[in-house]
């Protein structure tokens, strides 16, 4: 009978407490509450919406160097922040920048840009002169800085190898030829060159406030002074990032957004979409079937723009039996692409027929694919003799978790039911992967290819040009290098995009790759919320944007 | 007894050095002989592999390993644990401890509340031995104890934040008190803090009705009683009071888990605490960061499990008059 009393106190003692130390949390959080049932407009940490701010889900960046970023994540912050000679407008037109005009010389090597006369750094304390560029630029390709990205962007001007390699004090292709002028020489003419000068590895940082700081001291970075659309206003690592815009910027339109604000902790985006707690959200496989109902609400927010990226399957072209160009093209005729596609993604993404996405800007991408036919495919592989080496054959792909990618698991049941092949899925944590597809030790990945400039050139001659770096499948034909040679002089737009276009349908006859994706972004935006698109590869968007809230 | 205690103190913290080698080396050897590094990760699979050989040669990443790790204790012993990874080129500690200060916000709450909640239910399931309570309450604890977080975090994520709205999506959110940027005051502590003493209060009541139960039927109990203590008199100061000594090492073990943070918790509801920090620097091979986190948590194992040795002494005399046998 005591012994109950003193169970009372004791849980007495406890809800009490609970019930306190509760309240308190709810009282001083400000919820009103749990019985309202509303929910919570913005969290209390966060000043209170601002007129015309901008909330979106973030993620902390690797890094807001401009010559470090080698990664979407990193690029989409700082091509916000800073900015260089050219840039991609909202319709992937190349257009000027910082510079305001430019000359090419006759032979196509000289780049002379006229800089804007008016353009300051955010914090107002000088005017971007041609040097800051030069610094800039030779900062990226400087062995000391450690960047992984300078050289796959720069590699291109005059004197970039012996700098890179210590044999000269400069690059002798950029040339300050006064505080307006800006000369770059290019070792041979380039079709893709202003293209490439559009990456953060040309964008100008405020040498004052840099110094000689690498890739691995980020500290500057926290107080970044650029000259982009945006300024940053504050990074708190693991919560957030929150832009204003630059009052100097120079571009129209000029930012209409009075703020920026990245909540970089958070659970689904999706959720906090519905909650109001963020403008826009990406859209997934576990909810498009709510959106696409067109009695739900949320149908009348739901966006889709192309994205130009292709997702594919590589051989090892030099490994048994892949070297055999009939037992590639008899895997690629045994995937039902239409069936991936419209079933397992719901039409989240577009069945790949050729390598070029099919967005891409001035380029007809048609090309006569390789058909989804398995009695074909069947005959074709029996007649090669070596359906049985495909049995055991591992498909690398990076990933972490239980489940590997379900493409994948279908892929490998498509070719067990129409050619008898068991061909295994092999998950490897992405440093493992990269280091094995690097190496040439795979039989098949799975990777992706996400543009760096809307031009053909950037897939189809760093993915298929022999001895090119990124060519991992180890393809060689000297058609298409002949092709893709030609392509890379001077020569008019639209015998440029013919010689690609021959090049294409060759590569896609020899099947080094088996395309099986065009991506695409699908999204919410709040209706109070206009200008807003997902940009088909990583550009500067956001001025673009406005809050009428 | 002091003399005694102090030596085996000292001793035991003697240790501390040579136990953090150990430990310290078998982390840093794990990671460098972990396929991949950071520079080849960030890299990409776009870089020039040329300069990806160039940049780990000058970060020396291709030096052997126990040139590496003398060279990481050289430079910890100087105070320089090294620059994190995501972000890159920030000191460790710049990004370590606003997420240690998460977690150690959330698991103190949830420690003071799993223990004033499961202490008194555990003891009051063992009085409740022989009534349909026991088994209710032993298959309830047992149920709480045994659904992962997997399950309840995405369940009670659907009903309070989805279909109830009560509660934010997940994430952390913070408010500057006095200076100290305080998060638990907020909404969105709620939901892990729940989840966490969910789980903990069904396992420390599990724990603490089996210690009960054991210390009813000893003999002083039964003298307590037929000498006519009352009820209660005997519960508090006999029972309870023995069958918490074995579950001070409990209380140590939770107290050493602070720093721990919950990986999965952390992980489903996007908080910036120690957990969600460690998962992510294993997949991006951030070496210092990794060290930081095993030596952090080695250290404060170590210690309180020392303190836990040192409370034993004090509370209870047949450790104590065995000297300093730990």
């Amino acid at each position: 009978m005591e012994t109950r009393k003193l169970v009372y106190v004791l849980t007495g003692v406890a809800v009490s407490l609970i019930v306190v130390i509760g309240g308190l949390v709810l009282l001083v959080s400000g919820g009103g509450g749990g019985d309202d049932g509303s929910s919570s407009d913005s969290s209390p940490t966060l000043p209170a919406r601002q007129q015309g701010e901008l909330r979106v889900r973030g993620a902390d960046p690797i890094t807001l160097d401009p010559a470090c970023a080698s990664d979407a994540d990193s690029a989409s912050y700082i091509v916000e922040l800073f900015s260089g000679l050219v840039s991609f407008d909202k319709d992937l037109k190349l257009i000027p920048d910082i510079a305001d005009h430019w000359d090419v010389s006759d032979d196509g090597t000289v780049y002379t840009f006229h800089l804007r006369t008016t353009v300051l750094f955010a914090d107002n304390s000088r005017r971007v002169t041609a040097d800051d560029f030069k610094y800039s630029m030779e900062r990226s390709l400087n062995p000391d800085t450690q960047s992984t990205v300078g050289d796959v962007y720069l590699d291109d001007l005059a004197g970039a190898d012996d700098f890179i390699a210590g044999r000269a004090d400069s690059v002798s292709g950029i040339k300050v030829l006064d505080p307006d002028t800006l000369e770059l020489t290019i070792k041979a003419p380039d079709p893709v060159f202003l293209d490439k000068l559009t990456y953060p590895t040309s964008f100008v940082v405020d040498k004052n406030q840099v110094k000689d700081a690498n890739c691995s001291d980020a500290s500057w970075t926290f107080r970044a002074n650029g000259t982009g659309p945006f300024k940053l206003a504050n990074w708190d690592l693991g919560n957030q990032i929150v832009l204003e815009p630059n009052p100097n910027y120079y571009l129209d339109p000029k930012p209409a957004l009075s703020r920026v604000t990245f909540l970089i902790s958070g659970g689904s985006s999706f959720t906090m979409y519905q909650n109001d707690e963020v403008d826009v959200t990406g859209v997934g496989k576990d909810n498009v079937d709510t959106v696409r109902d067109t009695t739900n609400p949320l149908n009348a927010e739901y966006h889709t723009t192309p994205s130009l990226s292709v997702s594919y399957i590589g051989f090892n072209v030099n490994k048994a039996p892949f070297d055999d160009p009939n037992v590639r093209k008899a895997l690629a005729m045994a995937i039902d692409k239409d069936f991936l596609a419209n079933n397992l993604y719901k039409q989240l993404l577009d069945p790949a027929g050729g390598i070029v996405p099919p967005d891409m800007p001035g380029y007809d991408s048609t090309v006569d694919p390789i058909k989804y036919d398995p009695t074909a495919a069947k005959t074709l592989l029996d007649s090669t003799g070596k359906a049985n080496d495909l049995n055991g054959v591992k498909i690398l792909t990076a990933g972490q978790g239980a489940a590997p990618d379900d493409v994948l698991e279908a892929v490998t049941a498509m070719w067990q039911q129409n050619l008898g092949v068991s061909i295994e899925v092999e998950q490897e944590d992405f440093g493992l992967f990269l280091s094995d597809v690097d190496q040439g030790s795979f039989e098949m990945f799975s990777l992706g290819w996400v543009a760096d400039y809307p031009d053909a050139q950037n897939f189809l001659d760093l993915n298929f040009h022999t001895g090119n770096s990124n060519n991992k499948t180890g393809y060689s034909n000297s058609e298409v290098d002949q092709l893709l040679d030609q392509a890379r002089t001077d020569i008019p737009e639209a015998q440029r995009n013919d010689l690609y276009h021959q090049a294409e349908q060759t590569v896609v006859d020899d099947e080094p790759w088996i395309p099986l994706f065009f991506a695409r972004s699908s999204y919410l935006v709040k209706p109070y919320v206009t200008g807003y698109d997902v940009p088909a590869f990583v550009i500067p968007t956001l001025r673009y944007v406005t809050v009428n809230k | 007894m002091p003399s005694g205690l102090a030596s085996y103190v000292i001793r035991r913290l003697l240790i501390v050095p040579v136990i953090l080698l150990i430990v310290s080396f078998v982390a840093f050897a794990l990671g460098r002989y972990a396929p991949g590094d950071y520079v080849s990760i960030q890299a990409g699979p776009r870089a020039n592999p040329e300069t990806v050989a160039r940049i780990r040669h000058d970060r020396g990443l291709d030096d052997p390993v126990y040139e590496q790790y003398a060279r990481y204790v050289w430079n910890a012993l100087h105070g320089d644990f090294g620059v994190s990874q995501h972000p890159r080129g920030v000191p460790v500690q710049d990004v370590l401890f606003p997420r240690l200060w998460v977690t150690v916000q959330i698991n103190v709450l949830v420690l003071a509340f799993t223990w004033l909640i499961g202490i008194p239910l555990g003891t009051w399931a063992a009085l409740k031995r022989g009534t349909w309570l026991d088994p209710f309450s032993i298959g309830l604890f047992l149920f709480f104890a045994s659904v992962p977080v997997l399950v309840t975090v995405p369940l009670l994520e659907w009903a309070l934040v989805h279909k109830l709205g009560w509660l934010p999506t997940g994430g952390w959110s913070t408010r500057h008190i006095l200076g100290v940027k305080i998060g638990i005051l907020s909404k969105h502590a709620i939901l892990p803090v729940f989840v966490l003493t969910l789980s903990g209060v069904a396992g420390l009541a599990r724990y603490m009705r089996s210690q009960v139960l054991e210390v009813l039927d000893q003999d002083f109990v039964r003298t307590a009683r037929s000498k006519g203590l009352r009820g209660d008199v005997v519960v508090f100061r006999h029972v309870v009071r023995n069958a918490l000594l074995p579950i001070i090492t409990i209380f140590g073990f939770e107290l050493a888990g602070l720093i721990g943070g919950s990986i999965f918790v952390e992980t489903l509801l996007g908080i910036p605490g120690v957990g969600l920090l460690a998962f992510e620097s294993v997949g991006t091979r951030d070496y210092d960061m990794i060290m930081a986190i095993v030596l952090l948590g080695t250290t404060i194992f170590v210690l309180t499990m020392l303190l836990v040795d040192i409370a034993y002494g004090f509370i209870d005399p047949r450790v104590r008059s065995g000297g300093s046998a730990g």
